[in-house]
């Protein structure tokens, strides 16, 4: 059915490593995990490598069929309609993005080291990914002098290849595993973020942060005047 | 539904969102034939949950932007490019579904903006053809009806209201505590703000939806309140009111002798629909309201339907949401966890009203609200690579609070939605065009604001500031406004004090289109009001033959006294 609310319910998996590539070759899902794991990086605590990030991405190019989980999270939804064809259009961009930023990534690899790049060492990989994105690599927070504007929904859509790489690794690390990405909830765990055990606890409110709302406060202590009001 | 003529009922609602569905509840309520037609499918609670990959990097609920483009240029000289401008949710309940929930009610001065300040230079303020005490009944009777929680007394300066909040608000997090701190250090007037939602069980509702996942989310609780799950299953409990979902509506009809007839849609399955109705009623939002009138031209009409002012479309305003985040020292503080809550915690509107010292005019609330979750969390300045993004994460996720504010933009008459020239939809109709070039009182408004945002966070003990910063609008608040303007004249306005088009006598235009400028809240409450004031007109007057018009303007009775 074409409508949102009847799309249909289909199951898939989004368990496995390398050998269950479902978009990526296997020097491109090499690539894109040697990538993600230097934008998001593994110390003492789990990184992109870690959250199987590059599975998330496999999953997500692979066509229409990992796109948005089920509200209880067993399931994905089948889209169809018109947004089936503006999906299809999207992922075969994203698609085309990818291939050609892996080629790039490794042009750039053979350029300034003669290796491809998932060879490289983690500071030589540093460096490539510097010039592909044009920048140096970032050292701190730091707003640019003219400020950048709020996005509420952050799509994919019009970005270049290395900044929808650093997204997706971040979405890869930090999303609810149904998507295949922050395997085991590492980067949750990394950061402190006590996440849903299931999308079905979050949807029948099982789930939640009770303990973060002040129990033993006063109003008027927050607000004075309301206490010279005698409230 | 099939295609073809179904029959004529006695108002058609275009539009299920805030005041669509408002409009659903008070004609259906009082009798009238009402149908409701929208765009998008109706989703209920079982259909959400929190998924910040669906909800806020896919987009699950807003429109498809590859489908339904926008563009948007900042004036006249350039051209205009694709864009995902103010897309609103598309679904039974339109923003009210993936909102917040901000509440707060407009203050006397939103409405005599021009009396206030006169001919600002590049701007065009107006006066609106009713006055805060006109709104005051519905604002009380949407706030009960539909639920929300608040404090009484608690906003100093808040004006007159004739019955409390129906529900106490839910307690400070600790992120909305360092708020309340910092602000009695700096002698500012914090309090919570009015919010959509019940915090006591409330008309068989129950606030037990504490995952966090809120705002962009849809609600799988029934805690906040949304038309899809309060006023459309209320106006369709009386019998008198019909959904059509999925259906998209391209034109209005008018007949031979200038009123409207009805509307003509294609339904589910693509077959063209239409369906006659003595009223027409448009509620789809600013810019797909201006639209559609856009989009019914005839002959008689060249230049859009209800546009002999020419005034179509001009004036739109559309907020622009900013904001200031303050980063914590882990090993001295203890965490703020800005991913709980239910958003907002703790706000002011204190630097509301005008004060030309500040080098500007008018003012906006500004509210403490969560930094959101883990893939997307509110940080300016983000390293988005290396170590470095790590430990940013790693230290601040849980140790950083947020001051944001609804920046208050000025009328200007060039900033305005018309049809783009070039770019079509996926069902070959022309796209809104956005032009928008914020004027430079909106630019030293939200300046200002920020670094008083930025203030307060150091006030709090943060040991660094970040923000983002306000150089044009990019319709990030999904609020609209303005396309529509009424008044009494109608050489200068599309519609009069009723909402209803000066040159199509039964066609209404209830949602913010008819706003003559923005507000420094949030605008749902008074669009929901809005539309329930002209609402009851059009049941208890219109439909009744007894329609009349007001013959005063309010800035006259605020000079006699009456404000």
């Amino acid at each position: 059915m074409a409508s949102r609310a009847e799309w249909q319910r289909i199951t898939r998996s989004v368990t496995g490593g390398p050998e269950n590539r479902l978009f990526f070759t296997a020097h491109e899902w090499a690539t894109i995990d040697a990538a993600t794991a230097r934008i998001y990086p593994t110390d003492e605590t789990p990184g992109a490598r870690e959250a199987m990030a590059v599975r998330f991405i496999d999953r997500y190019l692979s066509g229409l069929d990992y796109i948005f989980a089920s509200a209880d999270g067993d399931a994905f939804l089948q889209i169809s309609g018109k947004d089936r064809d503006a999906w299809r259009i999207r992922i075969e961009k994203l698609q085309r993005k990818y291939r050609d930023g892996i080629r790039r990534l490794d042009d750039v690899a053979l350029t300034e080291f003669k290796t491809e790049f998932r060879h490289l060492d983690a500071a030589q990989q540093d460096r490539a990914l510097e010039i592909l994105s044009g920048a140096p690599k970032p050292r701190r927070i730091q707003v640019a002098e003219e400020g950048e504007v709020h996005v509420q929904n952050i799509s994919d859509d019009d970005l270049e290849f290395f900044a929808m790489l650093a997204l997706h690794t971040r979405q890869g690390t930090f999303c609810d595993p149904v998507y295949g990405g922050n395997a085991g909830r590492v980067g949750w765990d990394a950061i402190g973020f006590p996440g849903p055990p299931t999308l079905a606890s979050t949807q029948d409110c099982s789930y939640g942060h009770a303990d973060k709302f002040l129990t033993d406060f006063d109003w008027g202590d927050l607000i004075p005047h309301l206490k010279s009001r005698g409230r | 539904m099939g295609s073809g003529t179904p029959s004529p009922v006695d108002v058609v609602i275009v539009g299920t969102g805030a005041t669509g569905g408002t409009a659903a509840k008070v004609l259906s309520e009082r009798g009238l034939n009402v149908v409701g037609i929208d765009r998008g499918p109706y989703l209920t609670p079982k259909d959400f949950s929190g998924d910040e990959i669906k909800y806020v990097n896919r987009n699950f609920l807003v429109p498809d932007v590859l489908l339904n483009p926008r563009t948007y240029r900042q004036d006249e000289s350039e051209t205009a490019e694709l864009s995902a401008f103010s897309l609103l949710p598309q679904v039974v309940g339109g923003g009210t579904v993936h909102w917040a929930g901000w509440f707060p009610r407009p203050k006397p001065s939103d409405f005599i903006q021009h009396s206030l300040h006169g001919d600002v230079p590049g701007a065009s303020l107006a006066d609106w053809p009713y006055s805060y005490e006109d709104l005051e009944p519905f604002l009380t009777k949407v706030e009960w009806a539909f639920g929300c929680a608040g404090l009484d007394g608690a906003d100093r300066n808040a004006p007159y209201r004739s019955r409390p909040y129906p529900n106490p608000p839910m307690p400070p997090t600790k992120f909305g505590r360092a708020f309340y701190r910092a602000c009695q250090k700096l002698d500012i007037n914090a309090h919570p703000i009015p919010q959509a939602l019940v915090t006591q069980p409330f008309r068989g509702r129950k606030p037990k939806h504490l995952t966090g996942f809120w705002n962009l989310y849809g609600d799988p609780s029934g805690m906040r309140s949304g038309t899809a799950t309060t006023f459309i299953p209320e106006a369709l409990a009386t019998g008198n009111y019909e959904l059509r979902t999925d259906c998209y509506v391209q034109r209005i009809v008018v007949d031979r002798h200038g009123n409207a007839e009805g509307v003509i849609y294609l339904d589910a399955d693509g077959e063209e629909v239409e369906q006659k109705a003595s009223i027409v009623i448009l509620a789809a939002g600013a810019i797909e309201s201006a639209r559609l009138l856009l989009l019914s031209a005839t002959e008689r009409h060249p230049d859009g339907l209800a546009n002999s002012s020419g005034m179509l479309g001009k004036n739109a305003t559309f907020h622009e949401y900013v904001y200031a985040t303050g980063l914590f020292d882990r090993e001295v503080c203890e965490p703020f966890d800005g991913y709980a809550g239910h958003y907002l915690s703790g706000g002011s509107m204190q630097f509301y009203e005008t004060d030309e010292r500040r080098g500007h005019i008018c003012g906006s609330i500004i509210g403490a609200s969560q930094v959101g979750h883990p893939i997307n969390w509110m940080l300016p300045g983000r390293p988005v690579w290396g170590e470095a993004a790590k430990r940013a994460d790693r230290d601040y996720f849980r140790h950083s609070m947020k001051i944001g504010m609804c920046l208050h933009d000025l009328a200007v008459e060039s900033n305005r939605v018309d049809l783009d020239p070039t770019v079509k939809d996926a069902w070959g109709m022309p796209v809104a065009r956005i032009t928008h070039r914020s004027h430079s009182n909106d630019l030293a408004l939200a300046k200002w604001q920020l670094a008083k945002n930025a203030e307060i966070l150091d006030a709090a003990g943060a040991k660094q500031v970040t923000s983002v910063s306000h150089q044009r609008c990019t319709g990030n608040t999904f609020h609209q406004h303005g396309t529509a303007r009424m008044g009494f004249d109608p050489s200068k306005t599309v519609l009069n004090e009723w909402c209803e088009a000066h040159d199509v006598p039964n066609l209404y235009v209830i949602d913010g289109s008819g706003f003559p400028t923005a507000l420094g809240v949030n605008p749902t409450l008074t669009m929901m009001a809005h539309a329930w004031r002209a609402c009851e007109f059009i049941a208890d007057y219109h439909a009744k033959g007894r329609k009349f018009r007001l013959d005063r303007r309010p800035a006259a009775r605020n000079n006699a006294g009456g404000a």
